[in-house]
């Protein structure tokens, strides 16, 4: 469902992303990992067409993001790390903005639901300049989904979230990965790759150094039965500053 | 309180010592330009004062008048430019967060804030005020004491505005809930504006050089000697330098320490005030607000029916503009602007004196009509600057939302166009039509006018948003900053060339037709082989403004990385 190829971005002469190749699965939950700096969020912004790639090809659902974008942007849900959003809309006009971009005809309803299930309801028609930061992660991850996404692509979901809106997420992640939808997440929350993901690939200084389940990455790292953090940081070098 | 400026200084030697590619060269044209526009500042100051001068017994009092005057323009310009930028960096700054959870007192950033208020909204009246007290101390021959007076006096000068706009924003923080005090300070800094300006214009300031229009030589040398206020401290400073400049005995030390002793007790007061009142307003400036009017039923009546005739996704984009438009006051405010302008514009026209010139009536009236056309464009360019040359910015650091959805950039610079067009055309042919009626032209330039607006309006509007999607400015506090940058230039320069090309280009068909009609001169078959190529030159540049903006924009806005 979502292929990266050779896929390369420099910004002059620092090589963000280098030369990285991932393959993932229809309804796999995918852990993408990687130390501040490591070029994360690089990867998932070419993924969702924001950034165009040095070189390579991102493929989502068999399409290409460069020369068919529309195709597979239709396809694709996208929570970016930080929720900017129209401040000056209300909850409910953001989301029928939303609704209008994907064409999608009486979604009222769809709305109401994703803003129940999100903890919304009672905000649906305040400003969303008056949401807190959790809040305003909620409702972008509820315009992510009204779609119904195949692919999902989620740059630190968790940031800003309370327990219960952690809990949450997860839960829908979850559910969503049952439903057949790929979810490609970036996070530093290493709990949550352990309890979700059936894979991972971890990023380091723009090369992805290790790739496969949490137990895979165990017996890389000489650290089988072990939590993903120490294996984390010796695979990335940095239990060395610990 | 050096402390707490040093990020700002570090910021700012950042942003000169670490230049991007192609930062250089956008540096070096604004500042060729600003030298350009400080170069005609200082000659129109020496020519205008110079021509004062020559005229006996009244020349020196029209120039001392002038100085009056212009001192007063500066302190109201500095008044409200100073309550804009205090509300900015005392209350809106990300940086207070900080400030304001370290061990700091409450005065040492009443202090610093004061400092970079000052700073912030004085450096610009400061700089581009300097090449006319130069040229008034180089008309007058002024000596050594002039400049030294000039600059004891201009400190106090930026010091007693920046007291008062801090004390009134801190007063209108504490009285307002929250941060409808920023609605507010927009909304009246922008009706004392427009009141001012419409005043000015009716005065009619021009009849001061006028004496004409005084009935006789002892009602205008009164109007003359007449001091604006005496409480006003641009008074002062005018009591200092004219002296100074006539090198005669006058009270410029009496005024200078009025100056100094208003200035210095205008920061004490400040100061105390902000110990009291600061800490509540900024805390009660971090609360919500609702936007009632703008999300009633007729409000929502309304903008259905304005973006009823998109479609889509087209739809769904003017939609959330018009929304965004009617609930962010730094926008909508800025329709009174555009009010004023119209009314003081078809004003001037009701004055303007074509029965009192030498050329017949009726050619001056039509000769007026046609260089009306360029005006026109130009009054709508500058509504255009402000309207609709920030329409891609003002997506902000929302833009991720559109470049992440399936939805085309053609479709969305094309949304942007046909939504700013309407309001443009509207605006345009209200000016053109109501200027010629005023002015009771021929039906031929009536209908010249008419459609040469019309078609002019799609490449100021093309213009606008194709410029705009190559020079845009994702981050920005409010929307009066983005047309205040580069692009805003380089849109301004590139609409005047427009706007010149098809005057130019109509200017010789038009004056044969004229003739023809009114003169009875026949036209030769050249002469109509001439205007129809003319013409077609005029449609030919209206179709290249229309397109090549918008495809270069996109070109530029696709490879812009978010």
């Amino acid at each position: 469902m979502i292929k990266l190829i050779n896929l390369t971005k420099k910004y002059g002469n620092l090589t963000a992303v280098n030369n990285i190749n991932l393959t993932v699965a229809q309804g796999e939950v995918f852990g993408f990992l990687g130390p501040n700096g490591a070029g994360k969020t690089t990867t998932i912004r070419m993924m969702a067409g924001l950034l165009q790639p040095t070189s390579g090809t991102v493929r989502i659902g068999g399409f290409d993001i460069q020369t068919e974008p529309l195709k597979a942007k239709y396809i694709t849900g996208f929570i970016p790390d930080r929720p900017f959003l129209y401040e000056k809309l209300t909850a409910m006009e953001f989301m029928h903005f939303v609704a209008r971009l994907y064409e999608m005809q009486d979604s009222t309803k769809h709305i109401s639901e994703l803003l129940d299930l999100f903890g919304l309801p009672d905000w649906k028609d305040e400003l969303v300049e008056n949401f807190s930061h959790g809040m305003k992660q909620r409702l972008v991850m509820a315009s992510a989904l009204l779609h119904d996404p195949k692919v999902l692509v989620v740059d630190e979901p968790m940031v800003g979230l309370d327990p219960r809106g952690a809990r949450l997420v997860k839960d829908i992640f979850k559910d969503l990965a049952s439903k057949g939808v790929t979810v490609f997440l970036s996070t530093h929350t290493l709990e949550i790759v352990e309890q979700m993901c059936t894979r991972v690939a971890i990023i380091n200084n723009a090369d992805i150094i290790a790739e496969g389940s949490v137990e895979d990455l165990g017996r890389m790292a000489r650290m089988e039965k072990s939590h993903l953090e120490p294996i984390f940081l010796r695979l990335t070098g940095g239990d060395e500053a610990v | 309180m050096l402390l707490l400026l040093t990020p700002r200084y570090k910021a700012l030697r950042n942003r000169f010592t670490r230049l991007e590619p192609g930062d250089g060269t956008k540096t070096l044209v604004l500042v060729l330009l600003g030298l350009a526009f400080w170069a005609f500042l200082f000659w129109i100051s020496f020519r205008v004062l110079g021509y004062f001068r020559t005229i006996e017994g009244l020349g020196d009092l029209l120039a001392l008048r002038l100085l009056s005057m212009i001192l007063l323009t500066f302190f109201s310009i500095l008044l409200f430019s100073n309550v804009v930028t205090a509300l900015s960096t005392f209350y809106l700054s990300g940086e207070l967060e900080i400030l304001l959870s370290s061990p700091v007192k409450i005065e040492s950033i009443y202090r610093t804030k004061f400092i970079e208020t000052l700073l912030d909204s004085s450096w610009m009246t400061l700089v581009y005020g300097l090449p006319v007290f130069i040229a008034y101390g180089i008309v007058f021959r002024a000596g050594i004491s002039y400049y030294l007076g000039l600059f004891l006096t201009i400190l106090p000068f930026l010091m007693i505005p920046a007291s008062i706009g801090i004390l009134v924003t801190m007063l209108l923080v504490h009285a307002f809930p929250a941060r409808r005090a920023k609605d507010i300070i927009v909304l009246l800094g922008l009706l004392f504006f427009v009141v001012v300006y419409i005043l000015f214009r009716t005065l009619q300031p021009e009849k001061l050089v006028d004496p004409d229009a005084f009935p006789s030589v002892v009602q205008y040398l009164t109007a003359m000697r007449a001091p604006i206020s005496p409480l006003i401290p641009s008074s002062w400073a005018a009591e200092i330098l004219a002296p100074l400049l006539r090198k005669t005995r006058g009270e410029a030390t009496f005024y200078l320490m009025m100056l100094w002793s208003t200035g210095l007790a205008g920061i004490v007061i400040g100061e105390w005030v902000s110990q009291i009142i600061f800490y509540a307003g900024w805390s009660r400036s971090q609360e919500g607000k609702k936007a009632m009017i703008s999300r009633s039923r007729l409000a929502e009546a309304f903008f259905s029916v304005v973006a009823k005739p998109f479609h889509g996704k087209k739809q769904a984009i003017v939609l959330k503009d018009i929304k965004l438009f009617f609930r962010d006051a730094s926008q909508w405010s800025q329709l009174f602007l555009i009010f004023a302008l119209m009314v003081v514009y078809i004003y001037s026209f009701k004055l303007l004196p074509v029965d009192r010139a030498t050329m017949p009536t009726f050619y001056l009236q039509n000769l007026i009509s046609f260089l009306n056309l360029g005006m026109v464009g130009f009054v709508a360019s500058s509504v255009a600057v402000r309207f609709v040359f920030p329409a891609v910015s003002l997506e902000g650091v929302s833009f991720w939302i559109i470049r992440s959805a399936p939805l085309s950039l053609t479709d969305f610079l094309w949304a942007k166009f046909w939504s700013s067009l309407l309001p443009l055309l509207v605006l345009s042919e209200i000016l053109i039509i109501l200027s010629n009626i005023l002015l009771k032209v021929t039906p031929f330039m009536m209908g010249l006018g008419i459609v040469t607006v019309f078609i002019m309006a799609f490449g100021i509007t093309s213009l606008g948003v194709g410029l705009g999607a190559v020079f845009p400015k994702f981050k920005h506090e409010n929307v009066a900053q983005i047309p205040t940058g580069f692009g805003g230039i380089v849109y301004m320069i590139l609409t005047m060339l427009f706007i010149g090309a098809v005057i130019t280009l109509e200017a010789w068909p038009v004056f044969n037709i004229f003739s023809a009609q009114t003169f009875g001169r026949p036209i030769s078959v050249l002469g109509w082989i001439s205007i129809v190529l003319c013409f077609v030159l005029v449609v030919a540049i209206n179709i290249l403004a229309l397109l090549l903006p918008m495809q270069i924009g996109l070109k530029r806005l696709s490879a812009r990385e978010v």
